[in-house]
């Protein structure tokens, strides 16, 4: 194993420990998930490299659970941004829609590339695709928001979703652009791979650096004193 | 051939993303704090008599009835251009308040907080209503009114993506109200006489 691949374990190692120190498990709780599990499963790996058999059964079971994490914190995204956007009905149907456009869009793809893999491996790929496809649809959905309704990018679920849509976006193009290589082609996928994850890593770090207020409650709120009340009540008297 | 069309078009989307939010970073954006005296003066006041007049389906009704076809027609193309002069203002002044609540949300008081927050969801709602009906409205203009040969009717943008226009901006009126809750008496008549 080359040293340079532990880089990424250990940025999640310092991403792990800025997650407990900001309390992000309270606001995020699956991206916080994900991030404990990805310490773990980086763990896993590493003591199971030597053993053929476990260490492909390992790898094969951690990335399932990779594929379900990262659909859990797309949800959690989509839900922590949109929720606080609007009430209307149709709102509830953005995060299933996206779902199904990245299976649909991973399952044409399936079907136009044939793939070497067969049984429970071929759907973890598919599925791993599928959750590449929802992850950028997520990204570039939010950041296309970022102008036209005047949000706030430097918040916490906005760079969780940069971090995975940068991720998503270069391996994506990477499948895509780059499968015609041949075995070259699992050379370039190895270091690409690890090259836009350990950025993404950073770019979470980064986000995750600055505190951010989690929203008070509004039952922990003290009521408004007497006299701004008053001011409240004729603003709105003059108002109407 | 489709798949892969579609494959290169997402990518292409989640690199402008990316591109995007590297400028973000790099410019950090928004520059300045926004506070009260950022927001008054850069208000336009929005009728809202006259949009609730223009979305009256009674008084459209009335037009209809009253004028030739052509002259409806003429009628009814300058009430679509006044109403989107009023969806622009709400757009506006909403993306003002916005950055105001974006701002107030670092304070110190738990409650100027939750009331930035309060405003901040009523001011995107209302972005969120102007632009479609926007979208809508310059879509008749262009096309609807002269190529298929039918007149829209207005009363119809009233809702937008399930969102009551005029009603979420009067509620947007009062959050700004409670969220402007220190200024003078004086200030907050220009701020509620400016939205």
């Amino acid at each position: 194993m080359n040293i340079v691949e532990f880089i990424p374990s250990c940025l999640l190692v310092v991403l792990l420990a800025l997650l407990v120190r900001r309390r992000v498990y309270k606001a995020l709780p699956y991206f916080f998930a994900y991030a404990a599990f990805a310490v773990g499963a980086d763990i896993a790996r590493f003591v199971t490299h030597s053993h053929r058999h476990l260490y492909y059964l390992t790898y094969w079971i951690t990335e399932a659970c990779y594929d379900f994490l990262g659909i859990l914190v797309m949800y959690e995204v989509l839900h922590a941004v949109l929720g606080n956007l609007t009430r209307a009905w149709w709102a509830r149907l953005i995060f299933p829609m996206v779902l199904v456009a990245g299976i649909g869009m991973s399952l044409a793809r399936a079907s136009a590339v044939p793939s070497r893999l067969s049984g429970p491996e071929f759907y973890i790929v598919i599925g791993e695709i599928a959750v590449r496809f929802v992850q950028v649809f997520v990204f570039a959905g939010l950041v296309t928001l970022v102008p036209v309704l005047g949000l706030r990018w430097r918040q916490y679920p906005f760079g969780v979703a940069t971090g995975f849509g940068l991720y998503a976006t270069i391996m994506l193009l990477t499948t895509t652009k780059f499968s015609d290589f041949g075995t070259r082609f699992k050379l370039l996928w190895g270091w690409t791979s690890l090259v836009a994850y350990s950025v993404a890593v950073l770019i979470w770090i980064w986000f995750f650096s600055v505190p951010q207020k989690l929203e008070t409650p509004i039952a922990e709120i003290s009521a408004l004193s007497p006299g701004d009340l008053k001011q409240y009540k004729d603003a709105l008297r003059r108002m109407r | 051939m489709v798949s892969l069309i579609l494959t290169w078009l997402i990518i292409a989307w989640g690199a402008l993303a990316c591109i995007y939010m590297l400028r973000c970073g790099w410019s950090r954006f928004p520059k300045r704090d926004v506070d009260v005296d950022d927001v008054v003066p850069f208000l336009y006041p929005v009728d809202i008599s006259l949009a609730e007049s223009l979305l009256d389906p009674a008084a459209e009704f009335e037009f209809r009835w009253k004028l030739g076809r052509l002259e409806f027609r003429e009628a009814q193309r300058k009430r679509m251009r006044l109403y989107l002069e009023v969806t622009r203002r709400m757009a506006h002044n909403s993306k003002v308040l916005v950055q105001f609540a974006d701002a107030e949300k670092n304070n110190q008081d738990p409650r100027r907080v939750l009331l930035a927050s309060a405003l901040q969801q009523k001011a995107i709602e209302v972005r969120l209503y102007s632009l479609m009906t926007r979208i809508r409205l310059r879509f008749w203009l262009l096309f609807r009114s002269d190529i298929l040969n039918s007149m829209p009717v207005l009363s119809r943008l009233r809702t937008a993506g399930d969102i009551d226009g005029l009603q979420t901006y009067t509620a947007l009126k009062t959050a700004a109200a409670a969220a402007f809750v220190q200024l003078q008496p004086e200030e907050l008549d220009s701020l509620t006489r400016s939205l």
